[in-house]
């Protein structure tokens, strides 16, 4: 995790309903590292896994940090079942 | 409902989506340019797919199949239909029709036919042999940036995506197993509460699935639409024997996704291109790594499938009753073997969702066709049954014996004097009753004469084939009812007046440029009511009828003497004679100069007739006139020495008393009548009949003035007239063979047996002229 990061919490589902406003409060935080912090996280659809690949993508284009942290099994085994690591990084510091 | 019976009705339904698929193909070789078009000739090939699937009749799904998915190139706007390609797709709907035939009845096929077609379709679903060239730039297989993935390091990294370049090696060992599935959802689906994820979960539970996600759509996080659907995946399944399964999965995705399903031994046919972008997620740059160059070929027509989405209607408010939850997990488990099916889904969901999309009046998904008769009432207007043919049979007959029945309580009644008004009111209600009744039960059996002019189609395009010929059919009236009957019985002579029109009626595409006409021949094939009868036509633009050809073969074969003096009309006639052929070399396709008499006869078995007209250059015009039913006819009943005949009414314009004065010799046999101020021929029906001898004396008889099928009038001399019913036809065929001048026969309401005129005939047989050939010719025969 990085220090200096914002940590942002994902809410419990990201379906559908999900995606505009997490996409919004992500853009909010265009610019500044990012910590997200997966481990409340139920469910995660087709929909709000673009927006946070979206994010890391733009993320790394301003060489800013982003991360996703302590992941829940559930979000691990839907990113998993969408052919994703619990990370959408390379990033090392994430555990399995 | 055991399983035969859930396997007919599949076959009864694939019937029904071979027309539709008909139908369609042929709207849209016309031009028509409605997606609905489109997903409709998609759904009749997918809903036959999917059932044949369920019963495992490989052979017809593995042809629907790559039918299919060529099919969703054009759905998809990939693949432009343009005519040659509905060439194709019109052939390969016949050769479904014989699969689906084959799986039935156990009929034979033509396999090279089948395997020609496979790679016709294959070959337009690459994206070749389009004669428009519009080629999707994805079809191109573009495999070279891929090495880049095979960098060591990286796939450390990427421990996520299991797709390695040993999978692509060994393709070819795991064909027999494994499926590639593609699979990108549009925003539609995520906006029906269904979620790539839930998809994509259940697809794995099937075998062991290797998921690669490509991304490389991704807009900007500012740009994107978070609502919008811009992955796609690829799921290679492997332990999987049949691709039904991963069907089900995706059966009520499935308008709002482009999917391909392909054994994975097949995989070139699933767009290289994407195969490589699957990659996507891992090649994002890294701020630790440097990025890797595989994103530069990471989208080559993005625009296309973009582009290519077509809105299917659907609507939306059929969900209002459910919530998300229950939406969101639309696994296709309702399927007619349900037992079969991996998925593990809550069965009541679905259900709900297509009852609640069918309240609304909404096609709540084609896969649900195949769940049955009951399913299909709730989804139309006007709800239908099936009801097997016999038993509508056996209410007919009985419709038919109460209408005996009733005329023979009414004479009694009559005969006996003992009828009080109110004895006579009621029997004169039961005869109305009777009457509705079997008009009723009549429109039970009528049916568009629609499926055997889509016979009709195929057959000119086989025909069309053999001949090099260019043949454009157009049918009209297609929704005239008729009795089943008659239309089963129609086929056949049908069929082969249209290969005549076509092999003999229609000239070779040279000799039709250099006559000022267009290349294309155009057959029309039209259906009318008209006084109670059917009339069907079938005309062609060709040449017309040779007149100096027939005569001569005429004249060859001794039909006709050297100076027979026969009017146009009776010269085209003679091509019905038996035995006549104008073909000067014997063709496999109108068969050995068989053909006309055979038609002329099966149609009069029909208690039809037919006729032609043709004009020299223009082309030629047949006419069937068929009666709308078997059963019943109305009739006049007559006396004609001493026995009692039928005249349908449909045939008769007036009758009337003949005055001495108004009867007229001419020459040693015949008589006219004259009427308002026209001579019109007499028939005595008697002598044509040889119910007797000598002629009788038209003043003491009736005259009956019909109207013939060449259109001229003649008055049929009877004895006297009885009266006037409607009678149920019985025919004489069965036992009798075709007896010339009659009809059919019927009972009266004193139960004697009655014949039925054959009015055309009658009049025929009155000439003594051999040009005129149906009386002397079946008395021969």
């Amino acid at each position: 995790m990085m220090d200096d990061a914002q940590i942002v919490e994902l809410p419990t589902v990201l379906d559908l309903n999900a995606a505009a406003p997490l996409r919004d409060r992500l853009l909010a935080r265009r610019g500044t590292p990012l910590a997200l912090d997966a481990s409340r996280v139920e469910r995660i659809g087709g929909q709000c896994l673009q927006v946070l690949l979206a994010a890391r993508n733009a993320w790394q284009c301003d060489g800013a940090g982003f991360s996703i942290d302590r992941p829940s099994d559930g979000f691990l085994n839907a990113l998993r079942q969408m052919g994703f690591a619990g990370d959408l990084t390379p990033a090392t510091e994430t555990t399995r | 409902m055991d399983m035969n019976e859930i396997r007919e009705i599949f076959f009864q339904e694939c019937e029904e989506q071979l027309a539709e698929l008909e139908t369609g193909l042929l709207a849209l070789n016309d031009g028509d340019t409605d997606p609905e078009t489109v997903n409709a000739v998609f759904r009749a090939v997918h809903s036959i797919k999917g059932g044949a699937g369920a019963f495992a009749l490989d052979d017809l799904v593995a042809f629907a199949h790559v039918f299919e998915t060529t099919l969703d190139k054009v759905r998809s706007g990939q693949l432009e239909p343009t005519h040659d390609v509905l060439k194709v797709m019109l052939k390969s709907a016949d050769v479904l029709a014989d699969l689906t035939n084959a799986a039935r009845h156990g009929d034979q096929i033509d396999q090279d036919r089948s395997a020609s077609l496979v790679a016709d379709l294959e070959a337009l679903a690459r994206g070749e042999g389009v004669s428009s060239g519009e080629k999707p730039a994805e079809a191109e297989p573009e495999f070279t940036p891929v090495p880049v993935m095979l960098d060591e390091p990286q796939s450390a990294d990427f421990a996520p995506v299991p797709f390695s370049f040993d999978d692509f090696d060994d393709e070819d060992t795991a064909a027999a197993s494994g499926f590639v599935v593609t699979f990108r959802p549009r925003a539609e689906l995520y906006g029906k509460g269904n979620d790539a994820y839930l998809l994509l979960r259940d697809v794995a539970k099937l075998g062991a699935a290797k998921i690669a996600c490509d991304s490389s759509d991704l807009p900007d996080l500012a740009q994107m639409d978070p609502e919008g659907a811009y992955l796609s995946w690829t799921i290679e399944v492997t332990g999987l024997a049949d691709e039904a399964p991963i069907q089900r999965v995706f059966e009520f995705a499935e308008w709002d996704c482009d999917l391909t399903i392909v054994p994975s031994g097949d995989v070139s046919a699933v767009q290289p291109a994407e195969e490589i972008v699957l990659m996507a997620p891992i090649e994002t740059p890294a701020p630790v790594k440097a990025p890797t160059p595989v994103i530069t070929p990471a989208k080559p027509a993005a625009s296309v499938e973009d582009s290519g989405m077509v809105p299917v209607p659907f609507d939306l408010s059929a969900f209002d009753n459910l919530t998300v939850a229950d939406t969101i997990a639309p696994q296709p488990v309702a399927a007619p073997v349900a037992a079969t099916t991996a998925a593990s889904a809550p069965v009541a969901p679905v259900i709900s969702i297509a009852e609640a999309a069918a309240k609304r009046g909404v096609d709540p998904d084609a896969a649900d066709r195949r769940q049955g008769g009951d399913r299909r009432a709730a989804e139309t207007v006007a709800p239908t049954i099936r009801v097997d043919l016999d038993r509508v049979d056996r209410l007919i007959n009985l419709v038919g014996e109460l209408v005996i029945n009733q005329a023979m309580l009414a004479q009694s009644v009559n005969e006996s004097a003992a009828g009080t008004s109110a004895i006579n009111m009621g029997l004169e209600e039961l005869q109305q009753l009777t009457r509705e009744i079997q008009d009723s039960v009549m429109a039970i059996r009528a049916q568009p004469v629609k499926p055997v002019f889509q016979r009709m189609s195929r057959i000119v395009r086989e025909i069309a084939d053999m001949t090099g010929k260019s043949v454009r059919l157009v049918t009209e009236g297609e929704n005239t009812e008729v009795d089943k009957t008659v239309i089963d019985k129609l086929a056949e002579p049908l069929t082969h007046m249209i290969r005549n029109a076509v092999d003999h009626g229609l000239e070779t595409p040279e000799k039709r440029l250099a006559a000022g006409k267009p290349e294309e021949g155009t057959l029309r094939l039209a259906a009318k009511h008209r006084s109670g009868r059917i009339v069907i036509e079938i005309a062609d633009d060709g040449a017309g009828i040779n007149r100096e050809r027939v005569r001569k073969k005429a004249i060859e074969n001794g039909l006709i003497s050297a100076d027979a003096n026969l009017s146009d009309e009776e010269i085209d006639n003679l091509i019905f004679h038996a035995g006549f052929s104008t073909a000067d070399k014997i063709s496999d396709i109108s068969g050995r100069g068989v053909g006309m008499d055979v038609v002329k006869r099966s149609i009069q078995q029909l208690g039809g007739r037919i006729s032609i007209v043709s004009k020299p250059g223009e082309g030629s015009v047949f006419t069937m006139s068929l009666p709308l039913t078997l059963a019943v006819l109305d009739g006049m009943v007559v006396s004609v020495a001493n026995q009692t005949l039928v005249v349908p009414l449909t045939a008769i314009v007036e009758t009337l008393q003949p005055e001495a004065s108004k009867i007229h010799r001419f020459g040693a046999e015949q008589r006219l009548i004259s009427i308002r101020d026209t001579f019109c021929p007499l028939v005595d029906v008697g002598r044509v009949l040889s119910f007797r001898r000598e002629q009788a004396d038209p003043v003491h008889g009736v005259a009956v003035l019909v109207e013939t099928e060449g259109g001229g009038q003649r008055a049929l001399m009877v004895d006297a007239i009885q009266g006037q019913r409607q009678v149920v036809i019985k025919s004489l065929e069965a036992n009798y063979d075709h007896v010339p001048g009659i009809a059919a026969a019927t009972i009266l309401g004193d139960g004697r047996v009655a014949l039925i005129l054959d009015v055309d005939a009658v009049v025929a047989g009155s000439r003594g002229d051999q040009a005129r050939p149906e009386l002397s010719l079946a008395a021969v025969g």
